[in-house]
């Protein structure tokens, strides 16, 4: 019975939308609805196993009356009362519910501040947030509360109030007894400032989570005293955000000192963080290289890898024995993680060592893993000069991996010995001999005329198609032949192979296509060869 | 206790699977998960989810499971029958009719001892489209009921009671706060979400799953999509945020809710006891409240934040991992 929850901060962007809307839903909300609509709307939604019950309109009261019952209900001496007035209110968006849901937050009992809160935050996420500043003020000073849900609750509803608050404007006020308009500021009340910066160091971990979290949006700087208190604290949830808030402080040493006491936190995922914010910090102290470095000695070998990767985008060698913690690391994994595809990819700025590990990585069993070292082992080593380098690729059993690695070759391989394509040809994949096929191209003549055959009769159709375009392109002797009879063939690709050929000489190959149609006419290949000689100009 | 389903684990995990492992299809030792995916360009549903409950799993428990599920996008590939569990959520499908050879294929798998999740394989109707709910309602969804209805006619799918093995395959109870990693006098939810969870909507870490057992072996089960609850970033900080959908009663609701404004529509949801609770619903928006079979009208709120997606998350995964766990066990 849960939800994924929307992005809140976007809801940041619907407050502007002021006062026309708020206008608009609440006349919208007071239309009544005929009982047409009602059956409409439930069976766009109707399943096999629904069953749409038509609602007697006679059997309930009106918008205008539930709510009236629900404000009589808030004044009820009954906590119970009240608590199912302020519930029942957040189904009801108009700005008097609003209204009335606030002036709840002042109810003497915690359950009906928290009730009222709740519903004031369905108004929000059900697209009715509050656009008043004054209001919004009064929901944002129950950050104070005494109650812990209370204020988690609203400093959970910060990026949905932040926008009416931090609003400027003009207001009218009576300065002996003259009516006067003075400017409102955008700057958030000294009270609630304070409450704010007081916040930082709220009992409950959540609000201070949440206060650290979003305090750039309130425009509330974070003192340097409350940040050193956070970075101490002991809820795992306040120390990863406020690592994150560093920024503005990373150059004080109270700060490194604390970001290095972190390094050695007991909480795998709090030491990664430390590695993420070093490396951002990395140009305001010079100690955070240093924590970097420390870092390359952490038990845990992800860590390790993490921190050593790091300072080797910074052009820092990386010790050896760390290199080979790195390999080990990585050899060991169960398979992509984020972080560990983080750590492949960086490998690569380990220079030699990094291609020493992909080629190590190359025999994984996890082919995802596989696919990239192979990739990168070959751009680093500059494999594809030697295929003593790249062939044994040819063999992965995961086709992935012999696509990335082919895909890679194609264009960079050129001028392979007859021994090196006969290895192709041999293979039992037909991606492979497919390249194969496509080497042809750049193999010598002498290759060509020796191994071209054997992948003339391959079980593959692609790897012979393949094969005739290579055979036609190189000229090799007797291709005219091998185009006339590929045009017999059964299988169109293999005639479509031929034709193209053919086209491509005007002097010989089109005179055997032309005689080709003249004898089968019916063919199938003979439409589309007269279409393709008509667009070169010649008449069969 | 755990000492001994941890043995247990690695027994069965090392030496008994009836399925060959592959070396090129699963790591060393480690177990494969399949996932379906029929296309493999669509958006997915949480792609960090599965992974990092494998992760979750290998560092919690003794079982090695490979972290890369390897996705099938036909369940006639024939590295299906190499490994012994597939997931599939079911809203990452384009749809879930599949040809006669697929389901041929499916009924094999369950036969020869396969194990199917089919994640988000219960879905309330009154969701409609919507994606990212998951609602304890009491039976599969329709597109699955008709799927296995050709796949295995003989057989229905069964509400799993609360006292399945399944449910306390590893770790049992609710997680506190010891397992949030929260201090210990922090309020992990709000008082009335707290209760309404152990009383009601996880008790004793339960959720509404349904199941067919195959040769008398539980062989494929549905639930509600709990996939959103698995995913971590790369700090262990979970993703994506979730919120709550809890029942709420008050003095005089069940009068003050019935004489209410509303301009919706009404559904009927399959409830543990086969009863049914009506949904009350308007047009784009979250339920509104639900009259229950005994005559009671609670009122649906809403609640989100923090702690209320962590514990979520922390729910979720466990019992994602009981699940594969159970998998392998049985």
């Amino acid at each position: 019975m849960d939800y994924q929850e929307a992005i809140g901060v976007k809801m940041i962007f619907r407050i502007f939308l002021f006062s026309f809307f708020a206008l608009l839903v609440k006349l919208n909300a007071q239309v009544p609805i005929s009982l047409n609509e009602v059956t409409a709307n439930a069976d766009s939604d109707v399943g096999d196993q629904n069953t749409t019950i038509a609602i007697a309109p006679a059997a309930r009261s009106s918008e205008e009356k539930t709510i009236e019952r629900a404000q009589e209900g808030l004044k009820s001496t009954e906590v119970g009362s009240r608590v199912g007035a302020a519930k029942l209110l957040g189904k009801y968006r108009s700005i008097k519910t609003s209204i009335l849901l606030i002036s709840a937050l002042d109810d003497e009992s915690p359950l009906v501040r928290r009730a009222a809160m709740v519903s004031i935050a369905e108004h929000a996420s059900n697209g009715f947030p509050v656009y008043d500043k004054a209001l919004a003020e009064k929901i944002y000073s129950k950050l104070g509360d005494s109650d812990v849900e209370v204020r988690r609750e609203v400093s959970t509803m910060i990026p949905r109030i932040i926008s009416p608050m931090r609003r400027s404007g003009m207001e009218l006020i009576e300065i002996n007894g003259r009516k006067v308009y003075r400017s409102v500021s955008s700057a958030m009340r000294p009270d609630l400032y304070k409450m704010t910066q007081d916040a930082f160091l709220d009992k409950d971990a959540i609000v201070r989570q949440n206060v650290l979290k979003y305090h750039t949006y309130l425009s509330v700087p974070l003192p340097l005293l409350s940040l050193e208190k956070l970075l101490s604290d002991s809820d795992l949830g306040v120390l990863l955000t406020a690592l994150d808030r560093i920024s503005s402080s990373a150059s004080q040493p109270r700060i490194v000192n604390r970001v290095k006491a972190l390094s050695k936190h007991a909480n795998k995922g709090i030491r990664l963080k430390v590695v993420a914010v070093a490396r951002n910090a990395n140009s305001y102290h010079s100690d955070y290289r240093g924590i970097l470095r420390e870092m390359t000695n952490d038990s845990d070998p992800e860590v390790l890898s993490m921190a050593a990767v790091e300072l080797a985008r910074f052009g820092e060698r990386v010790p050896g024995e760390v290199v080979g913690k790195i390999k080990n690391f990585l050899l060991g994994v169960n398979g992509l993680s984020t972080q560990v595809t983080t750590i492949l990819y960086t490998v690569s700025s380990l220079g030699v060592d990094g291609a020493e590990i992909y080629k190590a990585l190359t025999e994984h069993s996890s082919s995802q893993i596989r696919a990239i070292a192979w990739q990168r082992f070959i751009n680093l080593s500059e494999g594809w000069r030697d295929s003593s380098v790249w062939l044994p690729a040819t063999n992965d059993p995961d086709p992935k991996v012999r696509k990335v690695v082919l895909n890679g070759l194609r264009g960079q391989s050129n001028n392979l010995s007859e021994k090196q394509l006969g290895v192709l040809v041999e293979s039992a994949f037909s991606d492979v001999r497919i390249f194969a096929a496509q080497s042809l191209l750049d193999a010598s003549q002498s290759t060509v005329e020796s191994l071209g055959f054997d992948l003339l009769i391959d079980e593959d159709t692609i790897v012979r198609s393949t094969t005739i375009r290579a055979m036609s392109a190189r000229r090799v002797p007797g291709w005219l032949t091998i185009m006339k009879r590929s045009l017999l063939d059964t299988d169109y690709v293999i005639q479509r192979s031929a034709m193209d050929g053919l086209l491509g000489d005007r002097k010989e190959g089109v005179p055997v296509l032309i005689d080709y149609i003249s004898k089968n006419p019916q063919s199938r290949i003979s439409n589309l060869a007269k279409i393709e000689l008509n667009k070169i100009g010649v008449q069969p | 206790m755990r000492f001994i389903q941890s043995f247990l684990i690695i027994l069965i995990t090392s030496s008994s699977l009836v399925f060959s492992q592959s070396p090129s299809q699963s790591n060393e030792g480690s177990v494969r998960i399949v996932q379906l995916l029929r296309q493999e360009n669509s958006i997915r549903r949480y792609p960090d989810a599965l992974p990092s409950l494998l992760k979750m799993l290998n560092e919690q428990s003794n079982a090695r499971f490979d972290t890369d599920p390897l996705f099938i996008n036909t369940l006639t590939d024939e590295r299906l029958l190499e490994n012994p569990i597939l997931y599939i959520n079911c809203d990452e499908q384009p749809n879930l009719e599949f040809p006669q050879e697929e389901r041929d294929a499916l009924r094999r798998y369950m036969e020869q001892g396969g194990f199917i999740y089919l994640d988000a394989g219960i879905k309330a109707s009154f969701l409609g489209q919507d994606l990212g709910h998951s609602y304890a309602a009491w039976e599969e969804r329709p597109e699955v009921k008709e799927l296995f209805s050709k796949i295995l006619p003989e057989k229905t799918f069964i509400p799993l009671g609360r006292d399945h093995d399944l449910f306390r395959t590893f770790f049992t109870g609710l997680p506190k706060n010891k397992d949030l990693e929260i201090q210990t006098e922090q309020k992990r939810l709000p008082e009335t979400v707290l209760s309404f969870v152990e009383r009601e909507k996880w008790p004793q870490a339960t959720y509404s799953f349904v199941g067919i057992k195959v040769k008398g072996r539980l062989a494929c089960v549905a639930s509600p999509i709990c996939a959103m609850g698995w995913g971590r970033d790369e700090f262990g900080a979970w993703i994506p945020p979730i919120s709550f959908r809890v029942r709420e009663s008050a003095e005089n609701f069940d009068q003050n809710l019935k004489l209410a404004s509303f301009s919706g529509g009404t559904y009927e949801v399959t409830r543990e006891d086969g009863l049914k609770d009506i949904i009350y619903s308007e047009n784009g928006q979250r339920p509104l409240w639900v009259q229950e079979p005994n005559g009671k009208w609670r009122i649906f709120k809403y609640y989100s934040g923090e702690e209320i997606s962590n514990y979520a998350h922390a729910f979720y995964s466990r019992l994602g991992m009981n699940v594969f766990l159970y998998a392998l066990l049985n």
